[in-house]
């Protein structure tokens, strides 16, 4: 983009982009300095220092409540840092900031004092990107170490620089006893490693005796570059194999279908509806299989070892791994869509299958009501769970958080319904809110949408059983070679198992994406972990770790 | 059946040895033997039978590779745990971090020296039995708290303070249960208690059924094993290791031997907290058929069984909960249970 407007080709994008894009830019006068057209939204250009001004009035007066997404990139004349907002209550209704700077002053003001979201979106766009924002609390790097020499994703960064973190550069945490003067806290890192933590995160805890006083998340161990990989890769199958490996705990599809609703509204594929069908049967297994070990591990986090619901939780999340390896070929790293549709169709012999769908569909509630015996219903459960990680809708609503955090504090958003996409407007199912904000309505809507799910699968399973034998189409026609247009930018995202998985893409006119962005719901859930602890025991702290069900191949990317 | 000849009687009567050294040689034979018999049981239930139990709650198998029923597994583990470096980390406080895995075990091992065991095996018979008992058992928390102080680690300081404070909360309800028991039984001395509990309480059919505490106040024995739950450290009241929080607790750093000796701690003490629940509610080794010393087996590894149950099924509690129970319920309780049997037994005798 530059400061001029600009206008996009597609008609359909011109009629309904412009008008409310207008309506907008109305609203906020002169802040607005440029106009642009993105595939999703319109795009407002706003000038570096004006940013809290525009948001404040885009969320106070227009009703734009969630900050989505900050993405940044860099041009070969500018930086630009875009929010991507919309609103829990209309999810379809989206613009997105562009706020540009120059190059040699990439100073950008901070969203954060709107949006607290905007803290780790932000500190993430300084530390892969390099744009500086003021008025940030706390701009430090987030996902690189604090050592780390350059910004990977600018446009001059030089990936031969030797890169050398000693431990002696790096604060040690271990190396004093952290003690301030008189206080009577003490400093605790609670990871990398840690039973608890769920993978590799680092909780840095100052505790007043049990009492949590202070906490700083410190993400990154898991950094694995993947929004450059995927800029590497080329659209049409190189990204495809990735999506899987951000959320690994059994979410591939989910994740896989993020990618491929943002490229297909890219290059305008329309998917066959029997291809549909079957995505939307596997994500919702995925679904299935996911919360089943968010219960398991919650469960472990609250009762101490691996006890029997764990187990109970694993052997029922089998059954879907089996389903799921039958469809795909794989238990972990599916890459089972392709754009357009799906690599093959269902596993023959097709009764069998939908026979072994069928037996776990007609068990599951039997199964569901011994975790409700066994969990839900004990009482010391509830003693420990109940009122314990309390998150209001506000302050969710802040930090952006979605999925079944988001709807364990009453917010009742959901992708599914509310930005629909795959086959779900199709069926009948309902979205699941709880509105008791703590950590024991989180786990209660994660058992109750397992039953939703199985509710879709159900009638997912009846229509393709029904499906005409020659109309089995699971692959729209995709040119061998996608290019699509320079410059064209789009963001799209679909409900993963954690929340709001968005990617936003901006193409060159090449086959590769010129900027890759990934919006995890993990990274932006786990930020409210402080708000859930402060001042809680440290049991509770860990049981709100472990009812966030944050993934940290998500969080760090 | 009052006051059979203690072991080392028997056994310096068996060598023909008499006076100072029939005692001494006694004393060590019989010492040695005991503490054997209770490393055995704790050889099978540490690496071996808490899986296999553990295993049996959660739908899976579990050992089942190394010999019959994977016992042999005992054998490899302790190859296994003893051939690993014993890691030092810097800063720990000598040799207090080097006593403590020994406080741990001995003083569990110590307890069953006047516990009764059937068939003639009770190492002595102290008229004061039962609160030497309790003492030996007690000492356990002094390593704990050597452990959690020496290691230099916050988590195993956490895990020390949090073991201090249910041992005083849980300690007190479970004395003053006891008490209640000593109050029907007349005497400290565990022989005495034994057999006391030995009369018929009523016949049902023609089946007698003894005056075992548990049957003759089922509250007390109820209040008894929830502490002594709390005693051992077991869900829901595994405060002091709480592995999801405070990774090992106050073992966090111990690795090899030391670990072992701690673990070995902590199964002779769940076995000694049976122990003294079944000689004080469950009349002791006493039971139909079989040789006393196969009941008393037998019960130990009952109440193993249940501290493994309750570790498979039972949440943990947070520490203020358990110490809100310890202090508000499980106390007045125990002191309410002590006055009505003073009360009730004063009334009838």
């Amino acid at each position: 983009m530059s400061l001029e407007e600009q206008q996009s080709d597609d008609p359909a994008e011109l009629e309904s982009g412009v008008s409310r894009g207008d309506e907008l830019a109305d609203l906020l006068g002169d802040l607005v300095v440029g106009r642009e057209e993105h595939l999703n939204a319109p795009g407002l250009v706003i000038r570096p220092d004006e940013v809290q001004d525009a948001l404040f009035k885009l969320r106070d007066e227009a009703g734009f409540d969630h900050l989505s997404c900050v993405t940044a990139q860099e041009y070969e004349d500018r930086y630009e840092s875009i929010y991507h907002l919309t609103k829990f209550d209309d999810r379809t209704d989206e613009v997105s900031v562009v706020v540009p700077t120059s190059k040699d002053n990439p100073v950008s003001q901070s969203a954060e004092p709107v949006f607290r979201t905007a803290d780790w979106h932000e500190r993430e766009a300084y530390d892969l990107v390099g744009i500086q924002y003021e008025d940030h609390p706390d701009l430090r790097r987030i996902l690189l170490p604090d050592t780390w020499q350059g910004h990977p994703l600018g446009l001059d960064y030089d990936q031969d620089r030797p890169q050398i973190a000693t431990l002696r550069e790096h604060a040690n945490p271990l190396e004093e006893d952290h003690r301030a003067g008189d206080s009577n806290t003490m400093y605790i890192n609670i990871g990398p490693h840690h039973p608890a933590t769920h993978g590799v995160l680092h909780v840095e805890t100052v505790v007043d005796g049990e009492q949590v006083v202070d906490l700083d998340s410190d993400i990154g161990y898991l950094h694995r570059c993947e929004e450059q990989m995927c800029q590497q890769g080329t659209y049409r199958h190189q990204i495809m194999p990735y999506p899987d490996r951000w959320d690994y705990i059994s979410a591939g599809l989910l994740n896989e279908w993020a990618y491929a609703r943002t490229a297909e509204d890219l290059a305008d594929i329309e998917v066959p509806e029997y291809a549909q069908i079957i995505r939307t049967m596997g994500a919702e297994l995925c679904r299935i299989a996911s919360h089943m070990i968010a219960l398991g591990t919650f469960a472990l986090d609250v009762y101490g070892d691996f006890t029997a619901i764990f187990m109970y939780a694993m052997r029922d999340r089998e059954i879907v791994q089996n389903i799921l390896e039958d469809l795909t070929g794989q238990r972990m790293m599916f890459n089972y869509f392709r754009l357009g549709g799906v690599v093959w169709d269902l596993p023959e012999p097709r009764e069998e299958f939908f026979e072994k769908i069928r037996d776990f569909i007609d068990e599951l509630p039997q199964a569901l009501e011994e975790y409700h015996d066994m969990i839900t219903s004990n009482e010391i459960l509830q003693a420990r769970t109940v009122g314990t990680g309390v998150l209001p809708p506000e302050v969710a609503k802040s930090y952006g958080a979605t999925g079944p955090v988001a709807r364990g504090s009453g917010i009742d958003y959901d992708l599914r319904r509310d930005d629909s996409y795959g086959y779900y407007d199709e069926l009948d199912w309902d979205v699941v809110v709880e509105d008791g904000c703590d950590n024991f309505s989180r786990l209660l809507v994660r058992m109750r949408e397992v039953e939703e799910s199985a509710k879709i699968i159900q009638q997912c399973v009846d229509l393709l059983e029904d499906w005409p034998e020659d109309e089995r189409n699971i692959q729209a026609n995709v040119p061998r070679t996608l290019k699509p247009e320079e410059d064209t930018e789009i963001y799209r995202a679909v409900e993963g198992a954690k929340g709001e998985l968005g990617i936003y893409i901006r193409a060159d006119g090449t086959d590769k994406p010129a900027r890759f962005k990934i919006r995890s719901p993990c990274f932006s859930n786990l930020q409210t972990l402080p708000e859930m602890s402060e001042g809680e025991y440290i049991p509770d702290m860990i049981a709100s770790l472990g009812s966030l069900d944050i993934v940290l191949g998500e969080v760090d990317r | 059946m009052s006051l059979q000849a203690v072991l080392p009687d028997t056994i310096s009567g068996l060598l023909g040895l008499e006076g100072i050294l029939g005692d001494v040689v006694g004393g060590l034979v019989g010492a040695f033997l005991i503490a054997n018999i209770m490393l055995i049981m704790t050889a099978f239930a540490g690496p071996w039978a808490k899986r296999k139990i553990t295993a049996a709650f959660g739908d899976r198998i579990a050992v089942n590779r190394i010999g019959p029923f994977g016992l042999l597994t005992i054998v490899t583990d302790a190859v296994r745990l003893l051939s690993k470096e014993l890691i030092v980390p810097e800063g720990v406080d000598r040799p207090a971090w080097d006593l403590a895995p020994m406080v741990i075990p001995f003083s569990a091992l110590l307890g069953f020296a006047v516990i009764p065991m059937g068939n003639g095996i009770q190492l002595a018979d102290p008229e004061t039995g039962l609160a030497f008992a309790f003492a030996a058992a007690s000492i356990a928390s002094l390593g704990i708290v050597m452990t959690g102080y020496a290691s230099n680690n916050k988590f195993s300081l956490i895990g020390a303070l949090r073991a201090v404070a249910s041992n005083i909360a849980y300690e007190i309800p479970l004395v003053v249960t006891a008490a209640s028991v000593v109050i029907f039984a007349g005497s400290l001395r565990m022989s005495e208690i034994v057999a006391v509990q030995a009369e018929p309480l009523l016949s049902v059919a023609g089946v007698t059924i003894p005056t075992w505490f548990a049957f003759v106040n089922p509250f007390a024995f109820a209040l008894f094993i929830i502490a002594n739950l709390a005693e051992v450290g077991r869900n829901p009241f595994d405060i002091p290791e709480a592995p999801t929080e405070i990774v090992a607790g106050f073992q966090t750093e111990y690795s090899s031997v030391y670990f072992v000796l701690i673990y070995l701690g902590e199964f002779i003490h769940i076995f000694l907290g049976g122990a003294i629940a079944a000689t004080l509610f469950l009349g002791g080794p006493a039971g139909p058929v079989l040789p006393g010393f196969v009941w008393f087996t037998i019960k130990i590894w009952a109440f193993f069984l249940f501290t493994q149950w309750a570790r498979s099924a039972i949440p943990r509690l947070r520490v203020d909960q358990f110490l809100e129970i310890g202090w508000k319920g499980m106390l007045v309780l125990s002191f309410a249970n002590l006055v009505l049997t003073a009360i009730i037994v004063g009334v009838i005798v």
